[in-house]
């Protein structure tokens, strides 16, 4: 007991304070020098930091909602008990997750590459005339980011609803069905507001690993074109590690303002979702 | 089977634990085997100097910096056998990190022997990280032996942290088959300004369906070597950034501008891509640092590539030469230092054996006094069609401008890649990005 609360302040708090007190300092390298709140002052002039703001909430806006959707649809398909290969289905769509974040990033990008498969079938099939520069385009970029995600995590928070949902007892389904319901109004009905807490977990988690999306930027888009695919922790990485002249005060402080925001998103979540 | 597999657990767990209890509370027991197998191995991490030893070296390029490495290992092995080389292949971005990423750490035992360090990046790691790289001033090593321009990049406030190697000297080197298709020979693209490069790659296009040139990314490093060949600098004489009032970086931006979009120069992706249209001839020829002979003469094919020198601005002190990624050996703090400086003042910095394998096999232009008594710079080379190349780039080497370095140079970098991504992908405003780069750099400047 004592030794798991020990490891868990340290490895989980002590870093944060630490984190905390470097964002005071400002500096290059090894030479810092304590600057009060200087690095939270600055951020406010960051116009590079407040863009990448904005295209990670770009990225959670969009993609969560659709991911938790899909993700929701699948698991109600999947426990639906009429339904034949349900292990391969569900392992199928649970594979994903078991990639690495860099390895499929890579696989990504070399299919949505100038030459790569994506292009070659679009062309061979007639849609397309000459290849389509997919990083080369603002919109093409974040989608390609955006569908990347979807691929990835669907399958993870499919799992979450599917233990949720074998724990629904059937019953309350027939009930309802004998009471006339269809299978839409079954699911708004039970389905949702059984998976309340789930969905709940769900959202706080995918909203949280949005925020601090780093993987798919660095390596599928390399933040690019310009910097209109950059996510914040790309864009503090950059900061911290890049260029030879690291500024991990400043960078520290960008990722005391991340780890701010998931605390507030992730309380007006719980606000919100959790009715008991 | 449950039992059986709770049983095989439970076996696994004391063995585990046995095997782990064994390193830590048994060392006596422990000890007694491994000292009589001890001596040799020993002697290979850091025994006496004729017995070997070992040196991990990173740097990138196969064909080229790794390569030189290679042959220097095996001439210091000749007499001093048991020398072993790791060579390490890190591409310079990933070399990069690794010193910000070691150096904030301050974790120095993490570092290789020897570092190849770009020259641009020697002044900026010292100061940045004291002590991550040993001082060599007084190491034996005869640093006048090179040539000044190229020692000045590894010496701060009068010390030495570097070894120079190879100078970077830009050039152009041209498919003169494909050239001849469209009418043209080498001498067509020698000595001529950038507006001259994209008329005559319009006609080669034309003719031949192959653009002239490929670069990698969005030519961030194209573009420093187009301000360079002015001697202009990205920066004023106080140090800051200086893009939207500098003609001659916009005059620089313009015309790669104009050639991207005459679908004169390719921009095929990153490093690999860059390669890729050599080996896959998408194009008819190349403009980087002398280094890329080496891939050139693996590509190939033989007898058929003329070298020349670059295009100039048409600017004020434009010129036709500049110079491409220069680098040099740095012994870390956290090196064998006695066997690094004894191996690197045998050979990059004492053996015109060396340079006299790795220049015609890899186009590495020394920038060590002895070396350039070659004859072999003199001697035509078959896979250039009899061309006497070394002595062409030596002479290019002579007319490069000076220019102005600085400790931000990469900070400038990274937003003109942005900046230019902005403008050709994006269709941003030229003016307008080049304002919000220096904007930045202004602002990342200011910490």
């Amino acid at each position: 007991m004592f030794v798991a609360a020990g490891l868990i302040v340290w490895m989980n708090f002590y870093p944060m304070v630490r984190g905390f007190y470097f964002s005071l300092y400002r500096g290059v390298g090894a030479q810092m020098e304590f600057a009060g709140a200087l690095n939270y002052l600055r951020m406010l002039e960051d116009t590079q930091f407040r863009q990448t703001i904005g295209t990670t909430f770009f990225y959670l806006l969009i993609q969560v909602p659709i991911m938790l959707i899909t993700g929701l649809a699948l698991a109600s398909m999947l426990n639906s008990p009429g339904l034949k290969a349900k292990g391969f289905f569900r392992t199928a769509i649970f594979l994903p997750c078991a990639v690495g974040l860099v390895a499929y990033s890579l696989v990504f990008r070399q299919m949505f590459a100038v030459s790569g498969i994506i292009n070659t079938i679009a062309m061979n099939l007639g849609i397309m005339e000459t290849p389509f520069n997919w990083f080369g385009s603002t919109w093409s970029a974040r989608m390609i980011i955006i569908l990347g995600l979807l691929w990835r995590w669907t399958g993870f928070n499919m799992i979450f609803y599917l233990a949720g949902l074998q724990n629904i007892d059937r019953s309350i389904f027939e009930a309802a069905r004998i009471d006339g319901a269809n299978v839409f109004q079954q699911f708004r009905k039970i389905t949702i507001p059984l998976l309340r807490p789930i969905i709940l977990l769900t959202a706080i988690m995918s909203t949280n690993g949005t925020l601090q999306l780093f993987d798919e930027s660095f390596n599928l888009t390399g933040g690019g074109p310009g910097l209109t695919s950059r996510t914040m922790s790309h864009h503090i990485y950059s900061t911290a590690f890049e260029a030879l002249i690291p500024q991990i005060g400043y960078a520290s402080a960008m990722s005391f303002v991340i780890f701010i925001m998931v605390a507030v998103l992730a309380f007006i979540q719980i606000k919100v979702g959790d009715r008991r | 089977m449950k039992r059986f597999l709770a049983i095989a657990l439970a076996i696994l767990l004391v063995v585990t634990l046995a095997a782990c209890g064994g390193g830590t509370a048994d060392p006596p027991a422990q000890a007694d085997p491994p000292t009589q197998a001890d001596p040799p191995a020993q002697n290979d991490g850091n025994g006496e100097e004729a017995a070997g030893g070992t040196l991990t070296v990173w740097s990138w390029d196969p064909a080229f910096n790794m390569y030189a490495m290679d042959v220097a290992a095996e001439i210091f092995e000749r007499s001093h056998p048991g020398f072993v080389l790791n060579n390490v292949e890190m591409p310079w971005e990933d070399i990069n990190t690794q010193i910000t990423t070691i150096g904030i750490s301050g974790e120095y035992s993490l570092l290789p022997d020897i570092i190849l360090i770009q020259d641009q990046a020697i002044e900026v790691s010292v100061l940045t990280f004291p002590g991550i790289f040993t001082d060599i001033t007084d190491s034996g090593i005869n640093f006048s032996e090179f040539a000044a321009g190229k020692t000045d990049f590894s010496v701060v406030d009068g010390r030495n942290f570097a070894v120079p190697f190879d100078n970077g000297v830009t050039i152009t080197a041209w498919r003169t088959d494909v050239l001849e298709e469209a009418g043209f020979t080498v001498d067509d693209f020698t000595d001529i300004t950038w507006d001259e490069l994209i008329e005559l790659g319009q006609v080669v296009l034309d003719e031949t369906g192959m653009p002239l040139l490929s670069t990698y990314g969005v030519g961030a490093s194209f573009m420093d070597v187009m301000v360079k060949s002015a001697g202009t600098s990205l920066f004023d004489g106080d140090g800051q950034p200086n893009f939207v009032d500098n003609a001659v970086f916009r005059e620089a931006v313009d015309r790669f501008i104009e050639m991207v979009d005459a679908g004169v120069m390719l921009l095929p992706g990153d490093w690999s891509d860059y390669i890729g249209t050599l080996a896959a001839h998408d194009v008819v020829g190349t403009l980087a640092g002398c280094w890329i002979l080496g891939t050139i003469q693996e590509v190939g094919p033989e007898g058929v590539w003329g070298v020349t020198n670059i295009p100039r601005l048409s600017v004020p002190g434009g010129t036709n030469y500049s110079s491409w990624g220069g680098s040099s050996w740095a012994v870390t703090s956290n090196a064998n230092v006695d066997l690094a400086v004894a191996f690197l003042n045998y050979t990059f910095a004492g053996s015109t054996e060396l340079y006299d394998i790795i220049l015609p096999a890899a186009g590495a232009l020394s920038t060590w006094g002895p070396a350039a008594a070659s004859t072999i710079y003199q001697e035509p080379q078959p896979f250039f069609g009899g061309q006497a190349v070394f002595s062409d780039i030596v002479r290019f080497s002579q007319n490069i401008p000076d220019f102005v370095g600085g400790i931000h140079h990469y900070i400038a970098m990274d937003q003109i890649d942005i900046a230019l991504g902005n403008i050709i992908n994006l269709g941003m405003d030229i003016e307008q990005a080049l304002a919000e780069a220096e904007d930045v750099v202004r602002f990342q400047m200011g910490l």
